[in-house]
């Protein structure tokens, strides 16, 4: 039991510093941006409820939110906060479990903002939204890993914004983004949620701090200016 | 430097001086210093993945469609037989399609570019070198021209590649194939624009959302007022047939002033933004913003007003009457009238009238036909409209497209007048008639069983359904499309020779479709029937 509260010392009094380290401005910008078309649903679609218009918004609102999220692992202080004892998972997820309560109160509120005649089925909504917010994380995740940045965000933001623009690209039959009426719904939803599968791998691959060991995956060494950072990562 | 080096025992030229920091540094130096910039920042911009990837994909796309001639690569089999036969007034501004995509990948990417130094915290050592930060921001800006270049070379192939094929009709204009180029410069400055009002790294992404949103649903959906419509960059206008070039109507010189207007001032508001401008040179900023919102004015001004009344007067007469403006020749026993830009195109509608003709019997093969050329361009650009079927004897209607899928339509319309005397009879045949006419329309022409799927509205060829005609179409029954599978399985001189001897009870009113089985010799395909013929399922 003691080993366990001890455990759980540091994370929580990790949570204030980590919550004033929060990217604050991105994620409230990116919030206020993504309500802004839901609530446009009313005046837009002049009160008759119109699903697929519904449908289109709240997918515009969840990959803004996904933009957002996007720079959730943003730490400028990042070259010396590798020296830390508390681990990176531990780091990261503390800013995901901080960021997690309001994500899904705003989730909720947008969903809440359109006229219930132009809501479509929540829960398969709500499980798409949550594949973008995983893409997006993922991907910052991998910049993190792969090319040692402090600051990750606008590039994880531009590939969510050019794997978006890649889907709607992609030929009808072979988009995830189907319509309410199109006969691969469900098959579609099945692969939102692999999406989410895999960037939650990807997550949990990506977000450990490299050691030693694989090569591909080790990334570069994070190097202070100083000279501070503690021996070298690599024997 | 002020190295002096020693070349084979003599001393060179005396070393310049190192530049004195108030000695003006001369014009051509400082134009060459930027140029090299926006060199360097436009290899740099060509190293992100999405301008990269964009590119790529634009090309690619472009390349595909050349190839099979589809409008987009949503459709990624085979051949669109209608690109062919392009008119010209509309594959203008086909090419505008995938400009916002473009435009948004060098919006997030020149923003990035621009807020580099920001980022990494280099901004502050600029201010030791001699180029101003309002040139830095001009260099950024002429990054984004190579792109725009690149895109209106692609532009330029795609729409020469159409205007040579050899059933082109029409007229293109430059002001339309300009917006593509002018969209991907408008972005890019955009771009560089936010990066000096918002100096932060999650606005580009965030608002380039915002831009998409706003491009594509809200200026559209906002009642489809017209002024609102043609403030997005690009406005595509699809689904309505061809018309006449003097019959679309869309201000697209004002809109490309608009859009080359609003770049400008994008590009100067960033100039402004930066310090370090003398008085010459932000008076001529200033000067310059002042002409570009002008112009930005002029361009929404002149593009706001929806079609004219003249217009629309113009469009009710060639859609109503446009016997009234059409040029007729004859050949043969058909005569053809085309709208004047379509003239070229009667050559190609002789071929499938008289490959129809050659299989008809009886007074048929002689009568005098009028082929009419018809438009419908009173709901304007995006208005579908189906054409209501002629009364006059002998009359047949063609669409101002042509290729593909729509041969084998004005075939059926065709046969439908030569068996049943004219198109508004020809659409209400539901009896055995309609196997003759469907003979007529297929016996002659290549792969008739899949021309024969082609033209039914459902692709089939079991069971009944719609077979499209230029008009109203007709109704096969499933016993109808037996008879005719089993006709195009058939040696076609046998058919022939007995469709001509027996023409006038195959084209008598209420023959039985059984009967006409029977008459061309495949009455197994009818045993199906069951007692009348109707066209309810």
């Amino acid at each position: 039991m003691r080993g366990v509260t001890r455990r759980l010392r540091y994370p929580a009094a990790l949570l204030p510093p980590v919550w004033h380290a929060l990217p604050w401005r991105p994620l409230a910008a990116a919030g206020a941006l993504g309500w802004l078309p839901v609530a446009a649903a009313r005046p837009l679609s002049g009160g008759t409820g119109d699903t697929a218009l519904g449908l289109s918004l709240l997918r515009l609102a969840a990959l803004v939110a996904g933009v957002g999220l996007a720079f959730l692992l943003d730490d400028p202080a990042r070259r010396t906060t590798e020296a830390v004892p508390v681990r990176r998972p531990v780091r990261a997820g503390l800013r995901l479990a901080l960021v997690a309560p309001p994500l899904a109160a705003w989730w909720t509120a947008a969903l809440l903002l359109l006229p219930a005649g132009s809501r479509p089925p929540s829960g398969a909504v709500s499980l798409e939204a949550a594949g973008i917010a995983g893409t997006a994380l993922a991907l910052a995740a991998a910049s993190v890993r792969l090319r040692a940045e402090p600051c990750p965000g606008t590039g994880a933001a531009r590939g969510l914004l050019a794997l978006t623009a890649a889907v709607l690209l992609l030929p009808d039959r072979w988009s995830p983004l189907v319509s309410l009426q199109d006969a691969n719904w469900t098959a579609a939803h099945g692969w939102w949620a692999a999406i989410l599968v895999v960037a939650a791998l990807v997550w949990a691959v990506c977000v450990p701090e490299p050691l030693t060991g694989h090569r591909l995956l080790a990334g570069r060494a994070v190097r202070s200016p100083c000279g501070t950072s503690g021996p070298s990562r690599r024997s | 430097m002020t190295t002096t080096t020693v070349v084979s025992g003599q001393p060179s030229a005396p070393a310049p001086r190192p530049p004195q920091p108030d000695a003006p540094v001369p014009g051509p130096t400082r134009a060459r210093a930027v140029l090299a910039l926006a060199r360097f920042e436009a290899r740099e911009l060509l190293t992100y993945l999405p301008v990269l990837a964009a590119f790529l994909v634009y090309v690619a796309a472009t390349a595909w469609r050349l190839y099979s001639g589809h409008p987009g690569w949503h459709e990624l089999t085979g051949r669109e037989g209608m690109a062919d036969y392009p008119a010209l007034q509309d594959a203008d501004r086909a090419t505008q399609s995938g400009a916002t995509l473009l435009g948004l990948a060098l919006f997030v990417c020149a923003n990035r570019t621009a807020l580099r130094a920001h980022g990494r915290g280099t901004e502050p050592y600029f201010d030791t070198l001699v180029m101003e930060p309002w040139r830095r921001t001009l260099a950024h800006a002429l990054a984004i021209v190579p792109f725009a270049l690149l895109t209106a070379l692609v532009v330029a192939v795609r729409f020469t590649w159409a205007a040579l094929s050899p059933g082109a009709v029409g007229h293109g204009s430059v002001f339309e194939l300009a917006v593509t180029p002018l969209t991907v410069l408008l972005f890019g400055v955009a771009g560089v624009l936010l990066a000096r009002l918002i100096p932060s790294a999650f606005a580009g992404p965030l608002l380039a959302v915002a831009l998409y949103v706003a491009a594509t649903y809200v200026l559209d959906l906002a009642d489809g007022a017209h002024w609102s419509q043609w403030l997005s960059p690009v406005v595509e206008e699809t689904g309505a047939d061809p018309m006449p070039s003097d019959l679309v109507g869309r201000p697209a010189a004002w809109h490309a002033l608009y859009l080359a207007g609003l770049t400008a001032f994008l590009l100067c508001a960033a100039l402004l933004l930066g310090k370090g401008r003398d008085a010459r040179a932000g008076l001529r900023v200033k000067v310059l913003t002042g002409v570009a919102l002008l112009a930005t004015a002029a361009g929404i001004a002149g593009q706001s007003p929806g079609p004219s009344a003249a217009l629309e007067a113009a469009r009710v007469r060639v859609s109503d009457h446009p016997e009234q403006s059409e040029n007729c020749t004859e050949r043969g026993a058909t005569t053809y009238c085309a709208l004047p830009e379509w003239t070229g195109r009667t050559a190609a509608w002789a071929r499938t009238t008289e490959r129809v003709r050659s299989l008809a019997g009886g007074t048929a093969t002689t009568r005098p036909l009028t082929v009419r050329q018809r438009v419908e361009a009173r709901y304007g650009l995006e208005g579908d409209a189906n054409h209501a079927p002629l009364t006059a004897p002998g009359a047949v209607t063609v669409g101002t497209r042509w290729g593909g899928n729509r041969v084998p339509e004005y075939a059926v319309g065709l046969a439908s007048v030569l068996v049943a005397g004219d198109e508004k009879a020809g659409a209400a045949v539901c009896d055995g008639r309609v196997v003759t006419t469907m003979w007529l329309a297929l016996g002659a022409g290549p792969d008739p069983l899949a021309t024969l799927r082609d033209v039914r509205i459902d692709d089939s060829d079991q069971g009944g359904a719609y077979v499209l005609s230029p008009t109203q179409g007709l109704r096969m029954s499933a016993q109808q499309t037996d008879v005719v599978r089993a006709l195009l399985d058939r040696p076609a001189q046998s058919v022939t020779s007995a469709v001509k001897a027996h023409w006038t009870e195959l084209t008598g009113p209420g023959v039985s479709t059984a009967r006409v089985a029977t008459i061309l010799g495949v009455p197994d395909a009818a045993n199906g029937a069951k007692g009348e013929d109707t066209c309810e399922e």
